[in-house]
């Protein structure tokens, strides 16, 4: 009997840590389509708007080897869905759009100034996605109905060639996503700081539609079949 | 008169405040011109159903009576494939006309908007818009 109640006591416990550190959940768990984006108002330092006025989209545009150059870039390609899967102690985010599986360990209290000492933080956390380390370093928690997620670690590289293309990001941004439930639609608010080239936060919105029965496709892109040089004449 | 310049305007900025993600697709605006269309008539060489983009090669006659290749660039295979999109109606070694948008920058390259079969039907893709309306409404793709 002891035992028993051992047991339950244990399995009571453990819930309750997962809860602790999943916060209050919101209902993400789906297949998504884009709907809309809107995108908030650009405000470049003179080195953002250097570089974007040096911007070649035949030839920077990391899309030609098949490469993703931020979580912006992907969201921005209209067809390609997104699926979200929620766990106890991480969130899966899949994107069709290059094949990016993202992972997102949470972390309950991450921007309190009274977490635990030790625990997981922006520096340690893995990469959220282990196939581009560019990407840099996710950790998240829920807010209320929102699921928001922090990064870090982002190299110094292009950040949009679609919404606003030639906007380049530094190894200094630091990004908040804020997932949004709203029935079957879903609210993904992004805001980039970067001091190095916005002089405002840069936010984007994307509204998503949950696309039922939708599957995440393989992607399977292949520089050679990406790149417009496939067409120039060699001759 | 100043009614329907604010009409005008009022759609106007409708048009931009409701900035759809269509307008945002930059790459495919970037690269063809969408306000012009031409007809291009040819035999169909391959067809490449892929991302992230597709890919027909037309071999398109000349007036000397040689041939030349005439690319055209379509959406990402797993879009057509969600849209239910009859890819496989346009098979290698027929004689299509294909309406495209032209290139910005290559004489030889082309967006996909429609193409007619050599049985006279006409192939349609309804485009992300409506697929993403027919999800919206819970209906059937249609355009």
């Amino acid at each position: 009997m002891r035992s028993k109640i051992a047991i339950i006591t244990l399995l009571l416990s453990g819930g309750s840590l997962a809860v602790y550190a999943a916060g209050k959940r919101a209902e993400l768990n789906g297949v998504w389509i884009l709907l809309r984006t809107d995108i908030g108002k650009v405000q470049l330092t003179p080195q953002g708007e250097k570089m974007r006025a040096a911007y070649d989209y035949q030839k920077d545009d990391p899309d030609f080897q098949c490469k993703p150059a931020s979580f912006t870039r992907i969201m921005h390609t209209p067809s390609p869905p997104i699926e979200v899967r929620q766990r106890q102690d991480h969130v899966e985010i899949n994107y069709e759009f290059m094949d990016v599986r993202r992972r997102v360990p949470l972390q309950k209290g991450l921007w309190q100034e009274n977490r635990k000492p030790g625990g997981l933080n922006l520096k340690n956390a893995p990469y959220t996605v282990h196939e581009y380390p560019h990407l840099g370093r996710s950790v998240g928690q829920y807010d209320g109905e929102a699921l928001v997620i922090e990064t870090e670690g982002q190299r110094a590289g292009v950040l949009d060639t679609l919404g606003v293309p030639g906007l380049y990001q530094s190894d200094q941004m630091r990004t908040i996503e804020r997932f949004v439930p709203n029935g079957d639609k879903m609210e993904i608010v992004v805001t980039h700081y970067d001091p190095v080239y916005f002089v405002e936060p840069l936010t984007v919105t994307y509204t998503y539609l949950r696309l039922s029965g939708g599957k995440i496709e393989k992607w399977d892109c292949k520089p050679e079949e990406a790149t417009f040089e496939r067409f120039v004449p060699k001759d | 008169m100043y009614r329907a310049l604010a009409a005008v305007a009022i759609v106007t900025s409708w048009i931009f405040m409701n900035c759809d993600v269509g307008l945002a697709h930059h790459s495919v605006a970037a690269n063809f011109d969408q306000s012009k269309t031409l007809d291009i008539t040819g035999k169909v060489k391959e067809v490449e159903i892929r991302n992230p983009h597709s890919q027909i090669t037309l071999e398109v006659a000349k007036p000397d009576g040689s041939v030349a290749p005439f690319y055209v660039e379509w959406s990402d295979k797993n879009a057509l494939m969600r849209r239910s999109v009859s890819v496989d109606k346009i098979r290698v070694g027929d004689t299509v006309t294909i309406n495209v948008s032209p290139s910005r920058r290559l004489p030889n390259l082309g967006y996909f908007r429609t193409a007619t079969l050599p049985d006279g039907t006409v192939l349609k893709d309804c485009g992300f818009a409506a697929f993403r309306e027919s999800v919206a409404k819970g209906t059937k793709i249609t355009c």
